[in-house]
């Protein structure tokens, strides 16, 4: 019934932020220029990092709860960055528990979606979504979707995290260079140009949109179409394109692009994992957005790690059947994984802005939609959230919703398994630490799908 | 706490999904309603409302998402055995079985009536991406290279459908991939000035490899033009250039090389890959003696700019040269007989190749070629010519013209205003005539009619399709693009349903090459063949598996369906046949000699062989596997989905995995520790259904190859014998795939009405549902006539009354 609720809600802000249209969207942009103003409020940032087929539990599993943990095997990469994240035992998604191929499509947006009858695919809204909803207005990107495959990849194999106030899904990119260029290249033919050429894209949308109005009006509320679909898609280019006129005059930031120009092959990961992360943090660094999802990789696509001497795929090392040999090298994936998000976490604390670490500032929520690959389990999920110390979340601790006095792991084959079938709380849920997120974003909402409250626990 | 079942559980429906509709009417009362009854409403019913749910309530409602959850969540809960719960009554799994398959096709069948969503006044149906770019290319003249990874996203399917209207959703980015590719493709197609400069870029291989002081010495011992450039296999990135473009357009080129093949090996394959675009331009594999070089010719479409080219030898395998960078050499290559001691072996004693080897020439980037000046996508436009005097009545024609073609159907006059409207608007603006122009046909490409294919109207409600919207199924059905002047002419007429009309053009069209479009896109959709190397297969197990051995899979199947309805075959091919298409590699892959080069083609089979029909092709067995191993239980699924049209209900959640068998016992097969899953009652009772169909083809590994012991890493002593025999769930027997092929055979009336219904999925762009079953049923028993003849079966299809149904 709660999510039936929490639809209606999302359906009626739909309609609200719609209603405003254009009309209202133009002032705010106008005001927002330069991009921000010395005296105004710091940014707020959020960043989600997806790695896909669950892991391995039993090396990835931390067995004491509170402050005094010990980091497991898997996450020891971590040690240096302590203070700057929590470790979350327990979280699920309710709607996708039994659930077998929509961990991925479903991460950020919780929906309820029955992949395994194959019926009509629908998922709703984002959190990130959501959050750039907010955060638009002060960039010139509103989000970046990036993953290791470029597109939106299938229903139920999603390549991208992101998903619009309708439900669909939003194309990620995977080649740095296509990414750089979009968010650093020069605009050919100089400002004059450019905004010719930006207004006659208002004026063919405009035209379009016009076109299309009256058809859906002589079609009647209750005739939900694809139209709809149309309407809202081309009235968002609308304000992006507003959007990007107002940005013209300033000009954009010079960076290095060297780094990211030549080619990456996805045979060398860990190059090629660090250079989709310098990216990310350069977008942050210059202000370009303040949303970024980053698939490291899809269920479908989840890189062989050569380097290491793994040769398959995590699909492959997660169909593991218990064999130990194809666990322990599910284990070293996980652990190679973590070594470049630690990388990650690194370059954020390097990067200073006013004094303080941009990781201050930016939260990070990074984990998998499933837990126990090999028969597509999803409680328990593997999640950690760093940074945001600046946003007022605090650190430093291991949160275990299974076992929430901690201790008493045996860390074997059938622990890990039970924890991974069913919740052991199921108030534990990963959309309270999205509301969390959402919250410490100013999106002002006191629910996201089935969340029952922030997550007080890393609350300061 | 929840009690965990053994076994892949899946329950298979063995009628087709109509048949259970009607069936599942009668059952509802004779069996589902006391089950229900007896195990369920105690706790779930008026009195009791355990977790919130009320089964009684949910009776008839499967159409409503919620319910169906809901209904969803009661089977699995059931098959799993959770419920009901252990201290009451418990069902006979039998019953379990008969309630979950009951629920399933329930279930199948809301889904596909909303799928259908027949309901709407207007219905939408977006172009998919291979149409919008076909339909760019008839509508422009201009190639789109719809599949650049920055252009528009890939499409979602629903079994393996990529055309299903529902499905195609429209986001943001579709709309700003739309505009700059309509703006890029507008640009090209309007194109006004001099002809561009026709220029020629020659890479020699002496450029390409001679450093410039070595090249004056060379030039000056007049053996500069004897230097050729040998790549190995794998050569990766050690041969990539710099190609600068100054025009955006067709270019030819020309490369001039010999190919020399190790005996006993593979041939030298050339790729030409444009790294920057992440396209390959060309590939192709090549044998010519080194004294006897080849120049082969293609076409490319390149944008202006610079271009990063690889020319690549394609063949798997290691690097010979083992390095990541090549100095230009001092001593480059001449002739395979003077190799210097410092430059890497290519030969042996007898200097014969070891390798597969490219010795270049050159390579010649010849453009932008145009037959005519000004091209004929611009005259298209300004259909007066240059000399045409531009007012506001010729572009008002110009638009008018052009939307009637892109909107497939008379452009409206308030359209036409609002067109006209943004033309002086722009003139308005100061911009000139030819951009004033190229803004409204901007408008045109980037509006809902032009983007999807409309059918219906919100003033007067129809059940049928105008002449207009029937030349558009038809050649969106037959050709993947807009309707020809041919077809849009006698929709203008307004002759076009009437019988003998469309009866001659459904045979014109499927005579013309455009047909090709749905050869090629019809099987891969059906048979979900974009799954083919999704799980790409494990490089340590399968070392041989490549690119090309996976596009020649996919060939062959696409191929062998394309044989099928050009030589006018029948279904009972796809079971069962003695031919397949094949190429060397996929030959050498089945374990079949004679066949050289690597275009496809028709070959006899010898029982020898075990191959024929679809499902022993290495495609259907790799996409059925996950890239370590086979998977019988998928291959049983894909057989009822795709061949009988009847998806399984899925297995409960959180089902066991398969245990590795300890060092010290004796090897087990896969089949074996399925069946022992299978003890489970519960199991049993569905999992005899549905494994036979997969375990048929035990003796075909995970890349499709013929084997008859099955190679067992763990546990002791020799791998085991595989045994592919079964027996269908009425009784009858088989040993083995060819057994099983032969039965499928005999029941071909069954696989004829899932393939009947299969096509008319992707010719109607919809899901069919029970509604449907009677027309589908007339055009499967009228195709029985011939024997179930391909292409007739699809003219039937096209001229029935059915597709010109909404």
């Amino acid at each position: 019934m709660s999510n039936i609720l929490s639809q209606r809600w999302l359906l009626s802000r739909r309609r609200f932020l719609r209603g405003m249209g254009t009309t209202m969207a133009l002032p705010l942009l106008n005001a927002m220029t330069p991009a921000r103003a010395a005296t105004g409020p710091l940014p707020r940032r959020s960043v989600f990092v997806y790695i896909p087929n669950g892991v391995n539990g039993m090396t990835w599993q931390v067995s004491k709860a509170g402050r005094e943990y010990e980091l497991s095997p898997s996450l020891r990469p971590l040690e240096k960055h302590r203070g700057d994240f929590t470790i979350f035992s327990g979280l699920h998604h309710p709607n996708g528990l039994g659930q077998a191929h929509v961990c991925a499509d479903t991460w950020l947006t919780g929906a309820r979606i029955d992949a395994q009858s194959a019926r009509q695919y629908h998922n709703t809204v984002s959190c990130d979504q959501m959050m750039a909803e907010v955060t638009s207005r002060h960039t010139r990107f509103a989000s970046l979707e990036l993953s290791i495959s470029s597109g939106t990849g299938q229903p139920n194999n999603s390549t991208t995290l992101a998903f619009s106030r309708d439900g669909v899904p939003l194309p990620a990119e995977d080649n740095p260079r296509h990414v750089f260029d979009r968010l650093f290249g020069e605009e050919t033919g100089g400002v004059a140009a450019r905004r010719l050429g930006l207004s006659r894209r208002r004026s063919v949308l405009d035209l379009v949109l016009d076109d299309a109005k009256g058809l859906r009006q002589q079609l009647g509320a209750d005739d939900r179409t694809k139209l709809d679909e149309y309407l809202h898609s081309v009235r968002d280019v609308e304000q992006r394109t507003a959007r990007l006129d107002a940005w013209l005059d300033k000009p954009k930031p010079k960076v290095d692009g060297a780094p990211f120009l030549r080619e990456v092959s996805k045979d060398r990961a860990g190059e090629y994992y660090r250079t989709m992360f310098d990216l990310i943090v350069l977008a942050l660094r210059t202000d370009m957005t303040r949303v970024i999802t980053y698939m490291n990789g899809s269920e479908g696509n989840g890189l062989a790690i050569p380097e290491i001497g793994i040769t398959q795929s995590r699909h492959q090392l997660s169909h593991h059947g218990g064999d130990p040999e194809v666990l322990a090298r599910l284990a070293k994936s996980d652990g190679f994984l973590i070594e470049q998000f630690s990388y990650f976490l690194g370059k954020l604390k390097g990067a200073v802005e006013g004094g303080e670490p941009l990781l201050d500032r930016t939260m990070v929520l990074f984990g998998s939609g499933m837990s126990y690959g090999h028969s597509h389990s999803n409680s328990n999920l593997p999640i950690l959230l760093a940074g945001g110390r600046g946003l007022g979340l605090r650190h430093g601790k291991h949160i275990d919703y299974n076992r929430p006095k901690g201790g008493g792991y045996k860390l074997d084959y059938d622990e890990w398994l039970g924890l991974c079938g069913r919740p052991k709380d199921d108030q534990a849920r990963l959309s309270n630490l999205m509301l969390t997120m959402m919250q410490k974003m100013e999106v002002e909402t006191e629910r996201f799908v089935d969340s029952l409250g922030p997550v007080s626990e890393i609350l300061g | 706490m929840m009690t965990f079942r053994l076994g892949i559980i899946l329950l298979i429906a063995c009628q087709t999904s109509a048949r259970a509709q009607v069936a599942g009417l009668l059952d509802f009362e004779r069996e589902v309603k006391p089950f229900l009854a007896r195990h369920c409403l105690s706790c779930h019913g008026e009195k009791k409302q355990k977790g919130d749910l009320r089964v009684d309530l949910l009776e008839g409602k499967f159409g409503e998402p919620r319910m169906a959850g809901r209904w969803t969540e009661v089977m699995d809960r059931i098959n799993s055995g959770e419920m009901p719960p252990e201290n009451e009554l418990r069902p006979k799994a039998e019953e379990v079985a008969r309630v979950a398959e009951w629920i399933a096709s329930q279930l199948t069948e809301a889904e596909a009536a909303r799928q259908a969503s027949t309901g709407e006044k207007v219905s939408f149906r977006r172009l998919s991406r291979e149409e919008y770019r076909n339909t760019i290319r008839d509508l422009l003249g201009v190639s789109f290279d719809a599949d650049d990874p920055t252009g528009l996203p890939e499409d979602p399917d629903w079994q393996g459908f990529e055309r299903i209207g529902s499905v195609l959703t429209l986001s943001t980015a579709h709309v700003e991939k739309y505009l700059s590719a309509a703006e890029t493709a507008l640009d090209e197609a309007m194109r006004l000035g001099a002809r561009p400069k026709r220029e020629v870029i020659r890479w020699s291989a002496s450029k390409m490899r001679t450093r410039k002081d070595v090249a004056e010495e060379l030039a000056a011992k007049g053996i500069l033009d004897q230097v050729r450039a040998d790549i190995v296999p794998n050569n990766g990135a050690l041969d990539a250039l710099d190609l600068n473009i100054a025009t955006t357009g067709e270019y030819a080129v020309r490369v001039k090389l010999s190919g020399l093949r190790p005996e006993g090996g593979r041939a030298a394959r050339l790729r030409i890959y444009a790294t920057d675009l992440s396209r390959t331009l060309f590939e192709q594999d090549v044998e010519a003696d080194e004294d006897q070089p080849v120049t082969l010719e293609f076409k490319a479409h390149l944008p202006a700019g610079t271009h990063l080219i690889r020319l690549v030898n394609a063949v798997s395998g290691p690097n010979p040269e083992d390095r990541a960078s090549r100095p230009l050499n001092t001593k480059p290559f001449f002739r395979m007989k003077s190799r210097q001691p410092w430059q890497i072996k290519l030969t042996d004693d007898e200097f014969k190749p070891i390798w597969p080897t490219i010795l270049l020439d050159f390579v010649e980037w010849d453009g932008p070629v145009h037959e005519s000046w000004p091209p004929p996508s611009r005259r298209r436009i300004f259909f007066e010519g240059e000399g045409a005097t531009k007012d506001l009545a010729y572009a008002r024609e110009i638009l008018s013209r052009f939307a009637s073609r892109a909107y497939r159907r008379p452009v409206e006059t308030a359209e036409l205003e609002r067109l006209v409207g943004l033309f002086e608007k722009s003139r308005g603006l100061g911009d000139d005539f030819e951009t004033s122009v190229k803004t409204g046909l901007l408008a045109v490409l980037c509006s809902k009619s032009f983007l999807y294919l409309v059918e219906g109207s919100a003033s007067s409600p129809t059940s049928g399709l105008n002449d207009w919207e029937l030349a558009s199924r038809l050649s969106y059905f037959l050709w993947s693009t807009m309707p020809d002047e041919r077809l849009l002419d006698l929709a203008r007429k307004g002759t076009l349903h009437q019988p003998e009309t469309l009866d001659g053009e459904v045979r014109r069209m499927m005579r013309d090459r455009k047909a090709l479009a749905f050869a090629d896109s019809f099987p891969r959709q059906w048979l979900q063949l974009r799954r083919v190397g999704m799980f790409q297969p494990d490089r340590k197990i399968y070392p041989e598996y490549d690119e090309f051995l996976e596009k020649s899979m996919v060939a062959e199947t696409t191929g062998f369906f394309r044989e099928v309805l050009e030589k006018k075959l029948t279904l009972r091919e796809f079971l069962e046949s003695d031919w397949t298409m094949l190429n060397e590699i996929l030959a050498g892959h089945y374990g079949i000699s004679g066949v050289r080069g690597e275009t496809m083609r028709r070959i006899s089979l010898q029982a020898r062989d075990h191959r024929g029909g679809l499902l022993t092709q290495a495609s259907i067995l790799g996409l059925t596997s996950d890239g370590t191993r086979h998977r019988p239980v998928h291959r049983g699924k894909w057989v009822l989905e795709s061949m009988y049209g009847n998806p399984p209900p899925p297995p409960p959640p959180n089902v066991n995995a398969i245990i590795p068998t300890p060092a010290n016992q004796p090897k087990t097969s896969l089949r074996a520790k399925i069946e022992a899953h299978r003890q489970e009652p519960n199991c049993a009772a569905c999992h005899r259904k549905i494994d036979p169909l997969g375990l048929a083809f035990e003796q075909y590994d995970a890349i499709g190859r013929w084997r008859t012991e099955e190679a067992v890493r763990d546990g002791s002593g020799a791998n085991p014998r595989l045994d592919p025999s079964g027996e269908l769930p009425d009784g009858r027997g088989f040993a083995d795939a060819r057994g099983l092929k032969g039965l499928m055979v005999v029941d071909l009336d069954k696989f004829a009405a899932a393939f009947t219904s299969k096509l008319a999925t992707y010719a109607l762009r919809r899901g069919m549902t029970f509604d449907d079953r009677k027309s589908l049923a007339k055009i499967t028993e009228q195709g029985k006539l011939d024997q179930y003849t391909l292409n007739t079966l699809i003219e039937r299809l096209a001229v029935s009354d059915f597709f010109q149904k909404r």
